[in-house]
């Protein structure tokens, strides 16, 4: 039966699909709902997350024949390129991601048993590669450096171009991240202290907390200056940077300094 | 009076006796038997691998500990399990042999009410040639951070290929599991992150080739079939979040890694799709696989009767379901409840020494018929839950009689917290914090996934690091029982 497909902004693919385990009737009839879709939609290759079946089966379709990957590993990935591709989760929006051009593979077949395959050519692999990601819980979005990907997102939104290079890799931790996370933690324990009088506390500990709050105000300032400027420097060293992301940044600046200034004015008040 | 003898003094079974003794008050007797004359927080380890602790920061003296617990400590190994008692007596009881300082060797045997197995893994390093060196130790060709003792050997192995590396000599790293069945992925992806941290604050990541090494048939299964993290906001699996750590630190890596046999700067491994390969390394650390501490039992007679107590793996039988047969037959349910021997109900095992019904992962096989895949983890935070309810189970029964309600603890419903380090440093450290609901995959309860996508989520930052520092200091404070400790959790 073909059943509706999910178009992005649909978060409800980001899960981890779960392994195939049985590959009897609801095997059967699964693995004839991807290809029904894909014949009413002319598609290639469907993963059956994309019609929100979360198990992880696959298909292909490879010279006319409609081929079934089930629980799909990459085992060895070699000569990365960038690949430009098209999803039909992203209503076919070009993305460029880093592929690898040669894949060993392992997968389920139709009775379950396990086979493996050499895929040695660009377009093959990178297909194969998308169609697993999204049963490990990952678009082309994801594949994107943090710039990219608030780039692509917004040219997804109709706001902008695409992104049309991968960079050299994908970090998965910006260090800015660190100037946001401790600041976070320095508001938290301001607020923290608003409530103190609320509890039998001695004049002496909420003179010490006032002190605080003094001291974390102007820490805070001083931290979301430098992540600021450090952010505007991570985004030269990325080369995708963006007016957005300098939006981006000054917006998590601007609020953590509000923040701060309205928890020390409370702070004033209560406290001092 | 009942006595309750606990057999591993380690995460679960020093739970478990503490628990034990604080609610069992003067009435009744707890003993540890365990050979170890200190107690280790394992996962510090890593930290002690790459030279940021030193071995007496991650351990400390039980005689002290007990002593001021009550505990009847006995620094020895436990031997054999006597459940029926012997010709002329019913009382069961183990054989010990002390280890302790001037009565090595010595034999006892200590009769029980009740006993709780918490003797955990042997580190089976024999099972793949070459990893250990045939008299059940770790061999000579490559280092492991298992406990405090290997971890500060691996330490001074790692500092001597970092001299190299400053001489401008090319150095190769390769960390991972050192078998198709290993478990404890966790532990070595820390090792490698670590070690790559420490190699760029020493100046000589560019001599050193870094490669990972593992059974998993994809990053990021960590023995669990994978899970859910949170980076930056967004959600992503820990199959992207592994990889995107290993291509951001320049490490690559193979997977669906059987090492079938290590020779010295070797390690020969099979992948699951049936090809083989050599790496070649200066410096390995590959995690063992792990079997049971080779405990036997007896009948009344004297007959062994370890078959039916332990499984082949030589873990010992549980209330699990043994006999789930295939893949898709596989049920939550299988798994343990009570911890309870189901021959002998006064007997129980807890953490890593009991017997799973079966993988977490996915089974698999290379092409040519070779096991590859990784078994279950039981990390510590299931291991002092289940300890901890053992201990409450145990109480009941001597208080309220052998019909009392046992406490559960299935870690098919049980969410685990794991804090992952990827290099150590007060304001440059790492560590991916994960917590995954169920440990289990109840496949019935959350269709596809097995798992609560609300409750499985991880983050990874310079606070991941931070938490992963307060814990070792926390548990290391609990398991000293210093006051409030019953206050922290497992
Ligand atoms: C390097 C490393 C890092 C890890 N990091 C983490 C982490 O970050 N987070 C986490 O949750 N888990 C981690 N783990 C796993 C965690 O250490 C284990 O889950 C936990 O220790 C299991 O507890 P246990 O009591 O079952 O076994 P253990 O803690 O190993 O204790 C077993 C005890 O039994 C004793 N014993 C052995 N044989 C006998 C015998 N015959 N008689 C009597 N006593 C015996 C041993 O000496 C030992 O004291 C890590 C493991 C390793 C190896």
């Amino acid at each position: 039966m073909i059943q509706p497909i999910k178009y992005y902004p649909d978060n409800s693919i980001n899960v981890n699909a779960g392994p195939i385990r049985s590959f009897k009737e609801n095997y059967n009839n699964m693995l004839t709902d991807i290809i029904d879709t894909m014949k009413e939609h002319n598609l290639d290759a469907l993963s059956a997350i994309q019609i929100g079946y979360t198990y992880q089966l696959m298909v292909i379709k490879e010279n006319e024949e409609y081929c079934a990957y089930a629980n799909p590993r990459i085992i060895t990935q070699n000569k990365p390129f960038d690949s430009t591709e098209e999803s039909i989760y992203f209503k076919n929006h070009a993305i460029t991601v880093k592929r690898y051009e040669e894949l060993s593979i392992v997968y389920d077949d139709k009775n379950g048993d396990m086979k493996t395959k050499k895929i040695d050519n660009k377009e093959e692999a990178s297909t194969f590669q998308r169609k697993v990601d999204y049963l490990f819980n990952t678009t082309l979005l994801d594949r994107l450096n943090p710039n990219q990907r608030e780039q692509a997102i917004k040219a997804l939104a109709g706001k902008g171009i695409m992104p049309d290079k991968t960079d050299d890799y994908c970090p998965t931790f910006s260090k800015k991240e660190y100037f946001v996370s401790v600041t976070d933690k320095l508001l938290f324990f301001m607020f923290i202290s608003l409530l103190l009088p609320l509890f039998n506390i001695s004049k002496e500990t909420l003179d010490g907390w006032y002190t605080y709050d003094k001291f974390a105000f102007l820490s805070v300032i001083i931290l979301m200056i430098s992540f600021f400027f450090y952010a505007q420097y991570e985004a030269k060293k990325y080369k995708q940077c963006t007016s957005c992301q300098i939006g981006n940044n000054i917006g998590v600046m601007l609020k953590r300094i509000i923040s701060s200034i309205i928890l020390t004015i409370g702070s004033y008040f209560i406290l001092g | 009076m009942a006595r309750v003898v606990i057999m591993g003094g380690g995460v679960s079974g020093h739970t478990a006796a503490t628990f034990a003794k604080k609610w069992l008050g003067k009435k009744h007797e707890v003993v540890v038997v365990t050979p170890n004359s200190q107690w280790n927080w394992i996962p510090s380890n890593i930290w002690v691998g790459v030279g940021e602790m030193k071995k007496e920061e991650v351990v400390f003296p039980l005689a002290p500990v007990y002593k001021k617990a009550k505990i009847d400590y006995r620094q020895a190994l436990a031997l054999s399990i006597h459940p029926e008692g012997k010709a002329d007596s019913d009382t069961p009881y183990i054989t010990i042999q002390y280890t302790e300082e001037g009565r090595v060797g010595e034999t006892e045997e200590i009769t029980y009410d009740y006993l709780i197995n918490a003797t955990g893994p042997k580190l089976n390093f024999d099972a793949t040639p070459g990893l250990g060196n045939g008299e059940g130790q770790m061999g000579s060709n490559t280092v492991s951070v298992c406990t405090a003792d290997h971890a500060e050997h691996a330490n001074h192995e790692l500092k001597e290929i970092f001299e190299k590396a400053k001489e401008g000599k090319k150095q190769k790293i390769l960390v991972g599991t050192g078998h198709g069945l290993c478990t404890c992925q966790g532990a070595a992806f820390e090792y490698i992150f670590n070690i790559e941290h420490e190699a760029k604050k020493a100046g000589v990541r560019d001599n050193i080739d870094i490669k990972w090494i593992s059974n998993e048939s994809f990053l990021g299964d960590f023995g669990m079939g994978g899970l859910h993290m949170k980076v930056g906001g967004y959600v992503v699996s820990s199959k992207l979040f592994a990889e995107s750590l290993f291509a951001e630190r320049d490490i690559p890596w193979l997977i669906g890694a059987h090492v079938s046999k290590v020779e010295e700067g070797k390690a020969h491994y099979e992948l699951l799709d049936g090809t083989t390969g050599v790496e070649e390394f200066d410096f390995a650390m590959l995690i063992p696989p792990f079997s049971g501490v080779g405990l036997k039992a007896y009948n009344k007679n004297g007959e062994d009767i370890t078959n039916t107590i332990f499984a082949a793996n030589g873990f010992m039988k549980v209330d699990a379901k043994y006999d789930a047969g295939a893949y898709e037959n596989w049920k939550a349910s299988d798994w343990p409840r009570t911890y309870q021997n189901p021959n002998h109900k006064n007997i129980f095992a807890v953490g890593i020494a009991f017997a799973p019904p079966h993988l977490i992962s996915k089974p698999a096989s290379s092409v040519n018929g070779t096991p590859i895949n990784p078994t279950p983890p039981r990390t510590g935070m299931p291991a002092g839950i289940i300890g901890k309810a053992v201990a409450h189970s145990v109480c009941d029964m001597i208080k309220q009689g052998d019909e009392a309600h046992l406490h559960e603890a299935s870690m098919a419903e049980m969410g685990a917290a794991c804090v992952a380090s990827a290099g150590k440093g007060l304001t440059t450290g790492t560590a991916a914090a994960m917590t995954v609901y169920p440990v289990v995959p109840d496949f019935e309860t959350y269709p596809g996934t097995g798992r609560d996508t609300d409750y499985t989520f991880g983050e990874v930052g310079l606070a991941g690091h931070w938490i992963k520092h307060i814990l070792h200091h926390m548990f290391i404070y609990k398991a000293k029982l210093y006051p409030g400790w019953t206050l922290i959790p497992e």
